[in-house]
């Protein structure tokens, strides 16, 4: 029953997404075609389909049904419910549904703009269009080689051992179900992670969807710019959010005391994040200035393109990796995917060049253009340096080259200087105006923030602190939150004067005013705090293994670190074995935690799961290497300020929605907001 | 005070703060450089999926790592170390690779990418000549 109500579900999704792809290209061709009417019904028949599929496999999941191949592999009887749930989009064809699901939302949101419209929308017709395909693909993925709803016809001693495509077939229902993924069902961010990261991936498709449609109506300007402003920011804070939770479930989940290693995965989400970024600014310049229209062109395709890269390498097993899916016949249908977008994409764009191609010229490199397109090389250079780095091992054995292994130590001395320079662009670019800036201008904006930095890095020099990753890193940081609160300051202190308020209120009215703008800079002030975090928690780490006996004490970076007493207990899912350890500084007792073995029933091998006491000052880490009858040892770390990378990363995701999160302005405010615009 | 007098002082201020900083560096890091975790980050670990062999909680990383201590207390340079690793698992197992004919790309395509920029960042530039010859 739930293969056939699934099933139907999916089919229907996939017939409604053809019907939109060829309704909403009939609707872009001809306006006197009403889009809103057209469209309704396939739209109507995404969004069921897709609701209705992730809400029949939910329920099946929470229910145990065991005759559906999915479940029996990738949920157990004894799986806690909030897993149960996460087993929904954790493995390979459930993630599938998701995506669908997510897609689902976009084309309804997009729908509802177009039939908002009083006019005739063949842009917007034409997005849904290409939404449409996009849609019809990953449904069509669901029918065929990556069936959430196969049915079980031969099981396994626990789960199944072989399944169907036909939902109408015999199915049998294994006794038990093999549960999720140790590492999967470790840790409550594993719910939230992927969700998050799908709804930034999922995003970037409306942007292109809306670049695709102006392309082939062969409309210039920044129309397409303008309607899409607002999902590509809440794509991006998505995006930015989802990666910043991967990075802390990796720090509290696999124990080994980092968040990012550079691995093929998380590259692979941080990809098309560059090149949202470079897209996110250099759209700025586009409706400013009407520059780089074709650059912009190139940069959404890209990210799309990459979104389905990462899609492919994490699904298709070309990659060894900690999180990447097993192997399936998925790959090659992502990877023909991806081929056809990027011929048709760039097909499409090399076929319009000479409408788009024609736009106004740099006036001088010393401008806030000048420090965009710095910002755009800039993150552009990120990018390619990631994606060699993660291609080439995998392309130099496919021509039988010798085996290569790229690694932090590669991306790492790319990715630092990069980075700085990335810090020190973004703390000049709101300070400089546009067209043509004079250097005494930029200097006096500059000034006090610069020396404050310096002040604090020389501070930091003379107690001992030198490293230089570490003192240029944190100069680097700082002075861009110096830049940043320098100008809030004198925007609100104008307003103050003008208006008679108290400066909190001047603040608030300084940033409500000009939300976008400010949204941006508390966004890029996120920024400053996770590169603060980086530096300092990666350059003045303590590491220490420490090997005890019950009673005993040992003390890194000053915090005494006591072995109790080891322990362990049963629960339905897995058994845990741990130690008792307690935390203290200076004979106050701060904290009792229990680094320990996971062992869950499907799998033989236990999973440490590692304990962190937080602070403000940074986090004692504590990761349990071996649980011996008499001793244990543990890996013991100390972070300080690791909590600004999680803290930083998600406000540089939350700050976008700033103009969103805000009211309007006022009609009376708008002179206001003027008079203070000379800052920019 | 003047805003002549104010403008030296504020660079005569950034100047000493950036001697500062540049002779402490100079000086040196008080701590010890931690030989064993930024070679452990560029080996990888034989069993594992892509990891360095201080990453991983598997038993042949942890025993790579305590070889990798004893060759550091012996005073092996980074160079020995690394062969003395190469030798054993071959060249795949150095995460931060070897400059050769076949990894020149890897270096080779950023730099590329980095002219390729500049140079189109450039050639969008205004002509000096047009600039001047505008007075809008």
């Amino acid at each position: 029953m739930t293969a056939i109500i699934g099933s139907i579900a999916v089919l229907a999704a996939f017939i409604s997404a053809a019907a939109l792809a060829v309704r909403g290209f009939l609707a872009m061709r001809d306006p006197s075609v009403d889009a809103r009417e057209s469209l309704k019904w396939p739209v109507f028949g995404v969004v069921a389909g897709a609701l209705v599929a992730m809400s029949v496999l939910e329920i099946a999941i929470l229910m145990d049904d065991f005759s559906i191949e999915y479940i029996a592999n990738n949920s157990a009887s004894t799986t806690p419910t909030l897993f149960k749930v996460a087993a929904g989009w954790a493995a390979l064809e459930g993630s599938i549904v998701l995506w669908g699901l997510v897609l689902a939302i976009f084309v309804y949101t997009v729908y509802r703009q177009v039939a908002r419209r009083e006019e005739a929308d063949q842009l917007g017709a034409g997005a849904l269009a290409v939404l449409g395909l996009i849609t019809f693909f990953f449904f069509g993925l669901m029918l065929t080689v990556s069936n959430p709803f196969r049915v079980c016809v031969e099981i396994a001693n626990v789960g199944c051992f072989e399944g169907s495509n036909l939902p109408w077939a015999d199915s049998i229902s294994a006794f038990e179900g093999r549960g999720p993924n140790a590492l999967l069902q470790n840790h409550i961010l594993m719910a939230v992670h992927p969700p998050m990261l799908y709804f930034g991936y999922v995003g970037m498709s409306v942007p292109y969807a809306f670049a695709m449609a102006a392309l082939m109506l062969g409309m210039s300007g920044s129309q397409w710019l303008q309607r899409t402003r607002a999902w590509t920011l809440v794509a991006w804070g998505f995006l930015t959010v989802g990666i910043v939770l991967g990075g802390w479930w990796s720090y509290e989940v696999l124990g080994w005391g980092g968040y990012w290693a550079w691995d093929p995965v998380e590259n692979a989400s941080f990809l098309p994040w560059l090149i949202a970024t470079a897209f996110l600014h250099s759209a700025v310049v586009q409706q400013r200035r009407g520059m780089l229209q074709a650059w912009n062109f190139v940069l959404v395709i890209s990210t799309f393109s990459l979104t389905i890269l990462g899609t492919f390498l994490t699904r298709s097993g070309v990659i060894v990796s900690v999180h990447s899916f097993t192997q399936s016949p998925i790959g090659p249908a992502l990877l023909w995917f991806l081929m056809i977008i990027l011929v048709a994409s760039f097909g499409l764009f090399v076929a319009r060049i000479h409408v788009v191609a024609s736009s106004p010229r740099l006036d001088s490199l010393a401008s806030r253009e000048g420090v965009f397109l710095l910002n755009n090389l800039l993150l552009t250079v990120f990018a390619i340096v990631v994606l060699v780095g993660t291609l080439y091992p995998m392309f130099l054995e496919a021509f039988g080259g010798a085996e290569v292994g790229v690694g932090r130590p590669f991306f790492d001395r790319m990715a630092i200087p990069i980075s700085i320079a990335l810090l020190l662009a973004t703390a000049n670019g709101p300070v400089t105006p546009y067209r043509s800036a004079k250097g005494s201008v930029v200097w006096e904006r500059l000034r006090t923030p610069l020396q404050l930095a310096l002040a604090g890095a020389a501070l930091g020099v003379v107690l001992g602190n030198r490293s230089p990753i570490l003192v240029i890193g944190t100069v680097a940081a700082t002075f861009l939150m110096f830049v940043i609160l320098r100008n809030l300051y004198v925007a609100a202190r104008k307003v103050a004067r003008k208006r008679e308020m108290a400066l909190p209120a001047a603040v608030l009215h300084v940033t409500r005013n000009d939300a976008g703008y400010w949204g941006g800079q508390f966004s890029h002030f996120g920024i400053a705090l996770l590169a603060f975090g980086i530096v300092f928690s990666a350059n003045l780490t303590v590491e220490r293994e420490i090997t005890l006996v019950p009673g005993e004490t040992g003390t890194v970076a000053g915090y005494d670190i006591t072995y109790l007493e080891p322990f362990s207990r049963t629960e339905p899912h897995r058994t845990v074995r741990g130690a008792a350890i307690e935390v203290s500084r200076g004979g106050d007792v701060l904290s009792y935690e229990e680094p320990r073995l996971n062992t869950y029933n499907n799998s033989s091998q236990a999973v440490a799961t590692p304990a962190v006491y937080e602070s403000l000052k940074g986090d004692v880490y504590l990761s349990l290497r071996s649980l011996n009858p008499d001793t244990v040892v543990l890996g013991v770390f100390w972070f300080p300020f690791i909590w600004l990378v999680w803290v930083g990363g998600l406000i540089a995701g939350v700050a976008v929605l700033w103009s969103r999160l805000v009211r309007k302005p006022t009609r009376d405010n708008v002179p206001v907001a003027q008079a203070v615009g000379d800052e920019r | 005070m003047s805003a002549r007098t104010r403008q030296i002082i504020g660079w005569v201020v950034t100047a000493g703060l950036v001697a500062v900083i540049v002779v402490g560096m100079i000086i040196g890091d008080t701590r010890d450089e931690d030989r064993v975790a930024s070679l452990g980050a560029a080996i990888k670990c034989p069993v594992c999926q892509g990891e360095a062999i201080v990453d991983s909680p598997s038993e042949t990383a942890q025993a790579m790592v305590v070889v990798l201590e004893e060759k550091v207390a012996e005073g092996l340079s980074d160079e020995e170390i690394f062969d003395f690793f190469t030798a054993r698992y071959g060249d795949g197992i150095r995460l931060d690779p070897r400059f050769t004919a076949q990894t020149l790309l890897l270096w080779a395509l950023p730099i590329v990418a980095v002219g390729g920029g500049v140079w189109m960042i450039l050639s969008r530039r205004r002509r000096p000549e047009l600039v001047s010859g505008e007075t809008t």
